[in-house]
């Protein structure tokens, strides 16, 4: 069994910039992490190693830096690790990355599983995981809260939305996004650590792939973002509870039937 | 790209931070109050390698240099003091395996150093910091040795499970052996109820006859002196690394603070006295850090290192109390309160004012080093 963890590397700060002109997230100059969703899917793969003996690869898009992410995913216990990295698919929407990562899948090839977390903590689409699966043309299961393997091709998971839960049935290979209730994700031991960096990382640019240049980076992206802003905080009215605890409880039961809260 | 090094330190401090966020710096404060680490707080800590961070890899660790071993405990020290010193205890006895045990001894031993902690004990109700003044002695009876002893206030004492001791082989004679908690003849005594680092457990060990061939012994017969200041060099830089975290933490309970309160309608943050406080932390913090890694590096290099690491140690140790402090001052009554993190910083950097050797000690080390020169 093969299992392809797509992660992505994303700014360690709450605090993002936004670049006036592209409109586009700026990390310029921002410590990157990997992103804490895609960490609950590198440790689903790593449970399923353990119980299935599955070969596990990590895969991203990014500049030279995001090998770091990468790496910390090997040493949480990958075996090997691919990154994309090319100016010309910079600038690239969810839709332009999801052509690249269907691409580098279908070289990778013979993926059973292909994981993603549910969405990434800087621009919080939730996206490429299903524009993938369409690319690859293969079922998918989004905000998976557990999976298990079912049968030998086969795999259960509680999708967990909202207001409701679901439970799906996928043949493989197929597409899964994880919720963070699904696992803890492990620490890389120090010593994984250094041995990350005797596993195989893979550096495929332009010309590795079979592309269609019209589907690249900013030009290939169907996208245009014309305006991003923050929301401006609504100030509400704070009605104090006074009094006894009786008294203060007497009135939070009556302001909640007055608006039929309860 | 960086170095396969530098990125590997990189990724190692980022699991540390990660790791002291999330499971460290929460058991501080319950630490100091219980006056001991959590249940299965040791063995998660061992179960994600620290233990293991600069045994080298051919037995079983991770085999990360001086310089980064002693940037995590830096790093651990930001959230908890006591953890970054049971781990400080851990690699120096370590330290002295590798450097004077004999390959035999290397083999048996070192694999079991990513799970079991290790500690060395020099210090008796007769003798501390003068080495000559103890009791306990290793007597030669046929083919092996027979140990004889009490030991007081060993950083790790009852936790550790394979202690480095110090003994004597002659009237005028130190050596050190390695024993083991499973030996006949091994128990342990009272813990000691010290004013700092609550959570690091510091207790006596009693050797009622314990027998133990030539290869536990670190060395030649008489290098107990030599192998004694070796493993305070080395616990020296460790402990200016600690030192930094704790002034780290102070710095960041001291700005955060002064951010947010105002004296009448002042921000502490306008205030010239407040000005004086953090930059007088800050300085203290950063002349340590450069102490201790100038110390490493030394180390790292194969040069001698003794005296940058007393200089890291009592200069770290006088500092991290100041800025202390000046903390407390900052926060005023919160500071004084024990519902804050404060008073007890202070307490734990205390303890380093005496352990490891006192800056007295250091102080005269230091001065005849110049001497020499």
């Amino acid at each position: 069994m093969k299992i392809v963890v797509c992660i992505k590397q994303v700014p360690e700060t709450n605090n993002v910039k936004i670049d006036p002109v592209t409109h586009n997230l700026d990390r310029r100059g921002l410590a990157g992490v990997m992103n804490p969703f895609d960490k609950n899917a590198v440790e689903l793969a790593l449970n399923l190693k353990d119980t299935t003996g599955a070969e596990v690869a990590l895969l991203t898009m990014g500049p030279d830096d995001y090998a770091e992410s990468v790496r910390e995913g090997m040493a949480m216990g990958a075996d090997s690790g691919y990154l994309l990295s090319d100016r010309a698919f910079a600038g690239a929407d969810t839709l332009a990355t999801g052509y690249v990562i269907a691409q580098a899948l279908k070289k990778i090839g013979d993926a059973d599983l292909i994981l993603f977390g549910r969405q990434a903590v800087d621009a919080d689409t939730g996206q490429v995981g299903p524009i993938v699966a369409e690319f690859l043309n293969q079922p998918q299961i989004t905000y998976a809260a557990s999976l298990r393997m079912s049968g030998p091709n086969e795999v259960t998971a509680e999708r967990l939305l909202e207001d409701t839960k679901q439970t799906l049935v996928a043949q493989l290979p197929a597409v899964v996004s994880v919720r963070s209730e699904l696992n803890t994700p492990r620490y890389p031991t120090p010593r994984n650590i250094q041995l990350s960096f005797e596993k195989p990382l893979t550096v495929w640019h332009h010309d590795d792939l079979d592309l269609d240049d019209t589907r690249l980076g900013q030009s290939g992206s169907p996208t245009v973002v014309t305006k991003v802003y923050a929301p401006k905080p609504v100030k509400r009215e704070l009605t104090p509870l006074t009094g006894t605890p009786s008294e203060a409880a007497s009135q939070l039961i009556k302001a909640l039937k007055e608006r039929q809260l309860i | 790209m960086p170095s396969t090094t530098a990125a590997a330190e990189k990724l190692l401090l980022q699991m540390v931070d990660d790791y002291t966020e999330r499971e460290i710096s929460p058991q501080d404060m319950p630490m100091d109050k219980a006056g001991d680490f959590p249940a299965g707080f040791i063995q998660k800590l061992t179960d994600t390698g620290f233990l293991g961070i600069m045994l080298p890899q051919e037995f079983g660790g991770a085999g990360f240099g001086p310089e980064v071993t002693a940037n995590v405990l830096n790093h651990i020290a930001r959230g908890n003091a006591s953890t970054a010193v049971t781990l400080e205890g851990h690699f120096k006895t370590i330290d002295q395996i590798l450097k004077y045990g004999t390959p035999a001894l290397q083999k048996a031993l070192l694999p079991s150093a990513t799970d079991r902690i290790f500690a060395f004990s020099m210090t008796e109700a007769s003798g501390g910091s003068n080495p000559m003044g103890i009791g306990s002695t290793a007597t030669r009876e046929g083919d092996h040795w027979v140990i004889t002893g009490d030991k007081i206030m060993i950083t790790n004492g009852g936790l550790a499970q394979v202690y480095c001791v110090l003994v004597k082989t002659a009237p005028k004679e130190l050596s050190v052996f390695v024993v083991d908690q499973d030996m006949p003849g091994f128990s342990f005594g009272k813990r000691e109820d010290f004013l700092g680092l609550k959570g690091t457990p510091v207790g006596e060990i009693v050797m009622d006859h314990i027998i133990v061939d030539d290869d536990h012994l670190l060395g030649k017969v008489g290098d107990g002196g030599l192998i004694g200041d070796s493993a305070h060099d080395d616990a020296r830089i460790l402990m200016g690394a600690v030192l930094t975290g704790i002034m780290e933490h102070d710095l960041k309970i001291a700005t955060d603070y002064a951010k947010e309160r105002k004296a009448g309608d002042t921000p502490l943050t306008d205030l010239q006295v407040t000005h004086r406080k953090v930059a007088d932390i800050a300085m203290r913090k950063e002349t340590t850090k450069l102490l201790y890694q100038k110390a490493a590096q030394l180390k790292a290099a194969g040069q001698p290192y003794s005296e940058e690491a007393a200089m890291a140690k009592a200069h770290g140790s006088r500092a991290a109390v100041s800025a202390g402090d000046d903390t407390l001052q900052i926060l005023a009554g919160y500071g004084y309160s024990r519902e804050y993190p404060v008073e007890h910083l202070i307490r734990d950097a205390r303890a380093m004012e005496i352990a490891e050797g006192t800056v007295e000690k250091m102080r005269s080390a230091i001065a005849k080093a110049e001497f020499n020169k």
